[in-house]
């Protein structure tokens, strides 16, 4: 069992969730 | 005077192969980070986080550096290229500085048993933080455009001082906060190799996503400009 598994997972999923959210208003301002 | 031809951004042609390399590099650099590495003997797991939170604050030093030297470059030469230059990448250096927090406060929390403290490393980077939020947000209360990158190039090029202060605030106070593991002077990096690899792949992943993000923002703001100078003449 990892310990911490949910900090790991939580931060590695706002990390990426944000850049992802980055690259969408990237995209949509591209588009208009 | 302001030069208003806005030349086409030189990497313009590189960009969709930045994206596929950035996303490339960021899966492998998970995998490592992830699973790859070995288990800290002294923090655990938890330590995996850490193989974001630094990347992101390297590169967010770096982006406010360019920041820094596209502002000295618009006070120079008014050449609007620069001020697109210096925006995007205040842009992603407030995006990195942004989710670099949030990934240390979700260690600082296991480890610490805090969320947050007052400790001098985190307070000056809040103060970074709010710097260059102000340096976004200074852009927006003037439509002038020249008037608009002066004022935003004063600030970006006396807001880099608080660069260094982030980087030394651990060894002039006394702090929670670890000190220089890598970037220190006057001796090698003491990690283990490793750690030190995953480390490396870590940041040449963040290192293209910061390049594939900072051009497609110049390139948006480019596009602004030249619809600008068109709509002008």
């Amino acid at each position: 069992m990892i310990e911490n598994l949910g900090f790991i997972v939580a931060a590695y999923v706002l990390v990426w969730g944000g850049l992802a959210v980055y690259v969408i208003s990237l995209i949509r301002r591209r588009g208009s | 005077m302001i030069e208003t031809t806005t030349a086409p951004f030189p990497t313009i042609r590189v960009r969709p192969w930045l994206g596929v390399l950035a996303t490339l590099s960021s899966v492998i650099a998970t995998f490592m980070a992830l699973v790859w590495a070995p288990t800290d003997a002294v923090q655990g797991d938890v330590y995996r986080i850490l193989y974001v939170h630094v990347p992101l604050a390297w590169l967010a030093y770096l982006a406010f550096f360019v920041v820094f030297i596209a502002s000295l470059g618009w006070l120079l030469t008014k050449r609007p290229w620069f001020d697109a230059l210096a925006v995007a990448s205040a842009e992603v250096g407030v995006l990195f500085t942004g989710m670099f927090i949030v990934a240390g406060s979700i260690w600082a929390k296991p480890t610490w048993g805090v969320w947050w403290t007052w400790d001098p490393r985190l307070v000056t980077t809040a103060v970074m933080f709010m710097m260059y939020v102000g340096y976004l947000l200074l852009r927006s209360l003037s439509t002038d455009f020249s008037r608009r990158a002066t004022r935003a190039a004063v600030l970006g090029v006396i807001a880099v001082i608080d660069i260094p202060i982030v980087h030394l605030s651990v060894l002039w106070m006394n702090s929670l906060h670890q000190l220089p593991t890598v970037m220190r002077a006057g001796g090698s990096p003491s990690i283990d190799a490793a750690m030190g690899t995953t480390l490396l792949v870590s940041v040449v992943a963040f290192t293209l996503v910061y390049l594939a993000f900072l051009a497609e923002r110049m390139s948006i703001e480019l596009d602004r400009q030249r619809r600008m100078f068109e709509a002008r003449a």
